[in-house]
Parts: C-alpha cells; sequence; structure tokens
C-alpha cells in the first residue's frame, strides 16, 4: 500500500493508523433463506468521508447498514471497523466499535431534556451517588459548543423540531465516542433551512474525522454533500467513485440497471375519452401537502411518482380523509365533495388501498370470506342478519375473478401468499364498485406472477370508465400501469409526464436495455431534475 | 467562531415566554390547589374549614391515597398501570392482622411487606415475562387479592391488640401531629429523590417515554417495569397495614375504590397516563387536593350522592387542564 518500507516501527504505526479506512467490508455474501441479498460486496469508507450509498429497492442497502450496526451477521466475509474485526456481531459489539446508526426519532425520548437524552444511562453523578443534571448541562453545553450546535439542552426533546432532534441524536452518538455515522434518509423530514443547517454541520464534522455513510435518493443533496459514490444493484457493487468524476445520467443509469421486468408497459390509446372524474386543486395540509392541484378523467390510470416526504402518501390520505385538509378543494364528477373521513370518501365514490395491506387492509385471523364481504355487510345481509347463501355467492365470483388461491374461503387470510392476500384486499374494494380507486404501493411485496395479475385487474377496472391513482415508488411499476404520471415534490404537483413522453423515453432502449429500463431512467432523472 | 447553524442563544426573557408557553401545564396543579383552598377557606369559612383540626384530619385521610400515588407515579411514568393497589391494600390489612395475633409485632409486619411484594411479583412477572398488558392482569388480581381477604377472614374484621404497633401504623400523634403525616412525608420525600435523582429514576422516566429508544439505549426496560410494580405493591401494602392501624383491625373492605383516587391523584399532579412523564410531588398534592375537595364537599352539607357528582366533575376539569398534549 505504501513504499516506506524502511520506517521505523513507531512511525509506521501512525502512518498506518491515519490510513486505516473506517469501515472496510470484504468479500461480504449473505442470503435470506436461498434469497441472495448481497453478493461479494467490497464497500469501503474511508476516514473523514462521506459516503453515498445508493441503489433502488431490493438492491441490498439495508442488508449493508443492518450488518454494519449488527443485526445481521454475514455468511461470508469480513467487516472491519477502524482496523478492528467486527466479530461478535450484535448492536452493543457494533456501538462498541464506533458505529452510530442515527435513527429516525428512534432513540430519542421525547419527554426528557436533550442533555438527560444525550447522557441518557451515562449520566453524572455527585458525591452522593445521585444524579447531576447541573454537570450534564454543562458537559452538554460543552459538547454543542465544541460541534457547533446552537440548541439549549435544557430544552424537552418532546417540544423540538425534526431538525433539531436530529441533531440531537448526531450529539448523543458523539458523546459515545461514535466515529462511523450511519444516516438513512436523514433529511425526508427537514424543511429547506434545516437541511442546510444539516449539511453545514455535517461538513464541519468531517474536520473532527467522523466517517459517515449517507443513504439519499436525492441525487442534487449526493452532489452537494458526498465525496464518493457506491451504487448497489441486485446484491452486488456496481459502481464505486467519487462524486466529482461522475455524472447523474451515469448514477441513475447504474441504479436502474438492465432489469428482466415483471411488468411489461400497455400504451391504452382510448384512456382520454371519458369524462372528468375527479379534480383537486391547490390541496394543503399539515405535513407536507402544498397547493397540489391534478385531474383524473374516467377510464384514465394516473401515477404519482417523487422522493420520500415529496407529499404523495399525504396527498392519498387527504383525498381518502384520513388527514386534515387546511385549504383547497376536490370536486367528484364535478361536484365539489367534503372530505373529512373515510367514510365520507367512501360515500363519494373514493376507496383508497392502504400501503401495508397487513395493518391498514386486511382482518388476518379473519376468514378469506369475511374479509372480502366486510365492505359489503348491507349487500349480503337482511334485518342486520348476514345471508350466508348471499355472502357464498359473492365470494365465489370474487375468488374466480380475481384467481385468489385459497384451499377454502374459510381459511384465515393469514395462510394465504403475500400476492394472494393483496389480491384480497384489491377484490374486497372492487367489489364495492368505487368510482375512483387510490392504491398505495399495489405490488410492493408480492410475487412476479401475482405481480401481474394484479396489474392486469388494475387496468380492467379502468377499462369500465374508472379512475385510478396509483402510487408507487418502484418507478417499473408506475410506468407500466400509468397513462399518465404527475411527479411531487415539496407538497406539490411539479411536472406532468404525458403517456407520448413515456414512449419517447422508451424510444430510446437499445439493444442491450430493456424497454422498461430505458423508461425507468427516463423518470428517475425526471424525478431528479425537480428536486 | 461563527457557525452558520448556530441559532442566536435565547435572551432570558424569551426563554421565559417559551417555557410559559411549553411548560405552564405541570404547573397548573399548584395554583388549582391554592384557588381551590382559597374558595373553601372564604365559603366554608363559618364551618369550621380553617380549623387545625379539620386540616389535620384532611391529612389523615389522605396519607394513604398519596402513599400509594408516589409509588404510582413510578409505574405510570414507565408506561404501565396498577389497578390492584386498593384490593391489596385491603388484603394487606387482613394478612397483617392475623400474623399479629400468631407471630406478634416483628412477624405481623414482615408478613404484611411480604404480602406485598408476592402480589407485585405476580403482577409484575405476568405483566413482563407472560406479557399481558398491566391493565388485564391488575384487573385479574384486583379480585383475586379481594377475594383472598374476604376468604382468609371470613368477612370478619380481624381486631388488632398490639399498642405499639397501632400507635406507629397510622394511630398514634406527636403532639398534634399524626404518625401518618410521617409516613407520608418519609415516602414522598424518597419517591420525590429517586424519580428525580438516580437513575433508576431517570430509567423508568425512559421506558415509558420510548421504550424502543430506551432499550436501544441499553436499558432492561422489562426489569424496570417489573421493579415498579413490585414497589406499587409495596406501598400499596404499607398502605394496608396504616388502614387497619388506624382501625384497630385487618378487614378486606378496606382501600375499596382507592385505586381510583390514586390514579386520579397522578394524573391531576401531572403523571401521564401514557408514560414518560412523572411529577411525585404534583401525586402528593393532587391527593391533598382530592382530599381537599371530599373534605369541603361534606362541610357544604351535601349529600353523599352529590358529592360524587361533584368530585367527578371537579376532577375531570382538572384533568383536561393539567393533561399534557401527548
Amino acid at each position: 500500500m505504501w513504499q516506506g518500507q524502511d520506517d521505523n516501527t513507531i512511525n509506521m504505526s501512525q502512518a498506518e493508523q491515519a490510513r486505516v479506512d473506517a469501515v472496510a467490508m470484504t468479500g461480504i455474501s449473505k442470503s435470506f433463506g436461498g434469497v441472495v441479498a448481497l453478493e461479494h460486496v467490497d464497500f469501503t469508507l474511508r476516514r473523514g468521508e462521506i459516503h453515498a450509498l445508493l441503489g433502488g429497492n431490493g438492491a441490498g442497502k439495508s442488508t449493508i447498514l443492518k450488518m454494519l450496526s449488527g443485526v445481521h451477521k454475514p455468511d461470508q466475509g469480513e467487516i472491519r471497523i477502524n482496523g478492528v474485526l467486527l466479530e461478535d456481531n450484535s448492536p452493543e459489539a457494533a456501538r462498541r466499535l464506533g458505529i452510530a446508526m442515527i435513527f429516525q426519532e428512534m432513540s430519542l425520548v421525547p419527554s426528557l431534556s436533550v442533555a438527560q437524552n444525550i447522557f441518557l444511562t451515562r449520566e453524572p453523578k455527585d458525591a452522593l451517588g445521585l444524579l447531576d443534571d447541573r454537570k450534564a448541562l454543562k458537559e452538554a453545553r460543552l459538547l454543542f459548543e465544541r460541534i457547533g450546535v446552537g440548541l439549549d439542552p435544557r430544552r424537552q426533546v418532546g417540544n423540538l423540531s425534526a431538525g433539531q432532534r436530529q441533531l440531537t441524536e448526531i450529539a448523543k452518538a458523539l458523546s459515545q465516542e461514535a466515529s462511523v455515522l450511519i444516516m438513512d434518509e436523514p433529511t425526508s423530514t427537514l424543511s429547506t433551512a434545516e437541511i442546510d443547517h444539516l449539511f453545514d454541520f455535517l461538513d464541519r464534522l468531517k474536520q473532527w474525522h467522523a466517517s459517515i455513510i449517507y443513504v439519499s435518493h436525492r441525487m442534487e443533496e449526493i452532489r452537494r454533500i458526498a465525496d464518493r459514490v457506491t451504487v448497489l444493484r441486485n446484491g452486488r457493487n456496481v459502481m464505486t467513485s467519487a462524486v466529482a468524476e461522475t455524472s447523474l445520467d451515469t448514477i441513475v443509469e447504474q441504479i436502474v440497471g438492465r432489469k428482466i421486468g415483471a411488468f411489461e408497459r400497455k400504451n391504452r390509446t382510448d384512456a382520454k375519452a371519458g369524462a372528468e372524474l375527479l379534480r383537486v386543486s391547490n390541496l394543503s395540509a399539515k405535513p407536507r401537502l402544498n397547493e397540489a392541484s391534478f385531474t383524473i378523467r374516467g377510464g384514465e390510470i394516473v401515477g404519482i411518482a417523487g422522493l420520500m416526504g415529496s407529499g404523495r402518501s399525504s396527498l392519498a390520505r387527504c383525498i381518502f380523509g384520513m388527514q386534515r385538509i387546511v385549504a383547497g378543494e376536490i370536486r367528484v364528477k364535478e361536484k365539489a365533495v367534503k372530505i373529512s373521513s373515510p367514510s365520507e370518501a367512501l360515500n363519494a365514490g373514493i376507496a383508497l388501498i392502504p400501503e401495508d395491506r397487513l395493518t391498514q387492509g386486511l382482518l388476518l385471523q379473519h376468514s378469506v370470506a369475511n374479509n372480502l364481504t366486510l365492505p359489503l355487510l348491507k349487500k349480503v345481509s337482511r334485518y342486520g342478519f348476514v345471508l350466508e347463501s348471499k355472502e357464498r355467492g359473492i365470494v365465489q365470483e370474487c375468488t374466480r375473478r380475481f384467481r385468489i388461491k385459497a384451499v377454502s374461503p374459510n381459511k384465515p387470510v393469514r395462510t394465504l401468499s403475500g400476492g394472494n392476500q393483496q389480491k384480497v384486499v384489491l377484490a374486497k374494494w372492487l367489489a364495492v364498485d368505487p368510482v375512483l380507486l387510490i392504491l398505495d404501493e399495489p405490488t410492493a411485496g408480492v410475487d412476479i406472477g401475482s405481480k401481474t395479475e394484479i396489474v392486469e385487474i388494475i387496468r380492467a377496472f379502468a377499462e369500465r370508465g374508472k379512475g385510478v391513482l396509483v402510487i408507487s415508488s418502484e418507478p417499473a411499476e408506475l410506468l407500466a400501469l400509468s397513462d399518465r404520471i404527475l411527479i411531487m415534490a415539496r407538497g406539490r404537483v411539479v411536472r406532468e409526464i404525458s403517456s407520448e413522453e413515456i414512449e419517447d423515453w422508451a424510444e430510446g432502449a437499445t439493444e442491450t436495455t430493456h424497454r422498461i429500463s430505458s423508461m425507468e431512467k427516463g423518470l428517475q432523472v425526471a424525478i431528479q431534475q425537480e428536486q | 467562531m461563527n457557525h452558520p447553524l448556530e441559532v442566536t442563544a435565547e435572551k432570558t426573557t424569551e426563554r421565559f415566554y417559551r417555557r410559559a408557553r411549553e411548560e405552564w401545564r405541570q404547573y397548573v396543579i399548584y395554583a388549582g390547589f391554592i384557588a381551590i383552598f382559597i374558595f373553601f377557606a372564604i365559603t366554608l369559612s363559618d364551618k369550621g374549614f380553617l380549623d387545625p383540626n379539620n386540616l389535620l384530619n384532611i391529612v389523615r385521610q389522605t396519607a394513604m391515597i398519596a402513599i400509594m400515588a408516589v409509588a404510582m407515579t413510578f409505574v405510570l411514568s414507565a408506561g404501565e398501570i396498577d389497578l390492584s393497589v386498593g384490593a391489596a391494600a385491603g388484603l394487606v390489612s387482613v394478612t397483617t392482622a392475623m400474623a399479629l395475633g400468631q407471630f406478634g409485632l416483628v412477624g405481623g409486619m414482615l408478613v404484611g411487606a411480604l404480602t406485598g411484594v408476592l402480589l407485585g411479583l405476580v403482577n409484575g412477572l405476568l405483566t413482563t415475562r407472560v406479557g399481558i398488558p398491566s391493565f388485564l392482569v391488575t384487573l385479574a388480581t384486583m379480585g383475586i387479592a379481594r377475594g383472598t381477604g374476604m376468604w382468609i377472614s371470613k368477612t370478619a374484621a380481624i381486631p388488632i391488640l398490639d399498642r405499639t404497633y397501632y400507635f406507629s401504623f397510622g394511630s398514634g400523634s406527636f403532639g398534634p401531629v399524626p404518625v401518618l403525616l410521617f409516613w407520608a412525608l418519609v415516602i414522598a420525600a424518597i419517591g420525590h429523590v429517586v424519580l428525580r435523582k438516580t437513575t433508576f429514576g431517570r430509567k423508568v422516566l425512559a421506558t415509558g417515554g420510548n421504550e424502543t429508544a430506551a432499550r436501544f439505549t441499553g436499558i432492561k426496560t422489562r426489569d424496570i417495569k417489573l421493579t415498579v410494580l413490585i414497589i406499587s405493591s409495596v406501598a400499596a401494602a404499607i398502605a394496608g397495614m396504616l388502614y387497619a392501624g388506624r382501625l384497630h383491625s385487618g378487614r378486606f373492605q378496606l382501600g375499596e375504590g382507592d385505586e381510583m383516587s390514586v390514579i386520579a391523584a397522578a394524573v391531576l399532579g401531572g403523571t401521564s397516563l401514557f408514560g414518560g412523564v412523572g411529577s411525585v410531588i404534583g401525586s402528593i398534592v393532587g391527593a391533598l387536593m382530592i382530599g381537599l375537595i371530599n373534605n369541603g364537599l361534606i362541610l357544604m352539607g351535601l349529600e353523599f350522592s352529590q358529592q360524587l357528582i361533584a368530585r367527578g366533575v371537579i376532577i375531570i376539569l382538572a384533568v383536561m387542564v393539567a393533561r399534557s398534549r401527548r
């Protein structure tokens, strides 16, 4: 590595010390029950650098982070932190070696003060062995002065803003002698001013030789703050480079790669025929929705793209009455409607299929049949009694039409596979026959075969003149489904991408890149341009 | 050094206003207590409200609730609840009285304390090791404790003849000052120091404030919860022994309904039902406030039915003002 063979031992060890990387992962492999998450990945974090870690869903980012913080053990390969081998894979061991994961609001107690949080379980004590809050306060002030945080350590954490809480967490980590900070999407809950503060702060931390692994989807941030960038795809390290020596296009290309997709785009030319179904004008809500406007026509599938914190989920929640609307208007079929609860949304003909079907969409212990008829109880009952024959008919039709594979409709839903569970959720809400269907991450965690089937079900629904709004963090899914795509940023719809534009992206496909990959690159670049 | 990050340091006056905005609810109980006291002092001045004997009476009636409320502060702060305290006090009064007759003074006290520890262990282990919510565990042990007391005493009062016992536990007084006041003051002082000034107290608040964060910081949250539930039962045992001393007998009915007064006292004093926030001094003042209200309503000559209604309304109003927003 270096030439100074004739240095004396002391100088050598000092020189070596300076060159030891903060994190060195070599030949890391890991699989979960036969699914390969990481394959022979090498990753180094130099001392005093900010290293961006990028990759799409399932690329292996979170597996790497979990290994570093001692949650998972690699099947193969070794991890060295500041030159020391991480042998005992536990969160405590990782912390002892200097790794600190900055969770979002996970590691602070809101009812305690900033100083009390920083010194939790390591409180300074007085001669009698009692807690010395004054000393803790003094030490916290010293620490804040040293790292340049202008926050009163006496304040209660529950009253702080998201940015101040984050600074508190970083300060807590530094006071525990952490030398490697892991930050996962740290800016998604921060305001622009707070992001500026954070970045200035991180820059200064570098001078203290803290090393930072930075995970984010915002390229603009990465160009601003990171020294080097590593891209993971399908569990492999496909690129490590200095940020200054690469371009946005190259990075996006590496993230997208060439995929054998489960999705195929279908250009539905007759989509624009219908009359206006939904008009949202200047919708604002707290948090994260700032005068968003758009329309959906009958028979149309509209996709919403955007980074975490762009307001896409807030938009869905507002339209479905789960989040309070501060200002703006929603019109269904050109009639203004007031929506302040999900039941009002359902009366207006709007249904939402939530992102987390396990906790929000299904009663897992109940049978497939009971789940299917839950929103239809009025239809299948008379005088408050459920008519079994009617129920059976509807259930049979649903399972046949949506090809739900269940041993029996009387088995609990939890015994079904993820894909079939999602089909039950879909069937349940389609049976209500809404005018507009909102889907939040409709195919997340679903096997490839079911993905295609779910896409088919959604298309068939739109063919009947209904409106569909799809929110997804998976670009391929959005591109396969949507007739139009709206890009959200900073709580509003900032750009609309027409069907023609998407097709234009597809034209960029060559022999070696798939059509979907080519469109995906176009969409990713478009999203990044709006940040 | 000039950091772009640095928020200009708060001026003292700004800090005062911010604190007033953020923290006034913590202190509202004290203002409320004083307001109610003045109200009764004026309206009931001719009925002997301010008579030292009446005021000491309030202390005597409040001491047991206050002692249990000190421990309940820890339980609520850790994010748990203990509904069995009233029944535990009743059971302990019976076991103590029976053991006093059998084994004398020391044996009686030991058996009383052991009953408390045992009940706390059952509550705590079922909550933390089996994973049943403490609400359900203590709802069940409330019935079990009350039933056991009824059964072993054959529903009869067990007389206590040991003079030393009933002097030191509840009946005695030094000059005009009842022994009960010393008990309550000592336990309140210990409770306050432990919650505010020891690592254990800090761990209790962290456990209730954000259990995940507490565990990530290396706090054994299960042990903390087990400990606070044992503390609560032991405090209930002390209250039961004081009840027995005051009435010169152990009766299974003693402490009936106390769990509600105790929880109300703690919540009035600013302790959060959802954990993470607790104040021992607040709980003591809350207990005194409940005693004050009971006493004032009796002096006003209200019927028992009217007292119940008035007390309920006052407690709801006070909690509405005092509760924390989270």
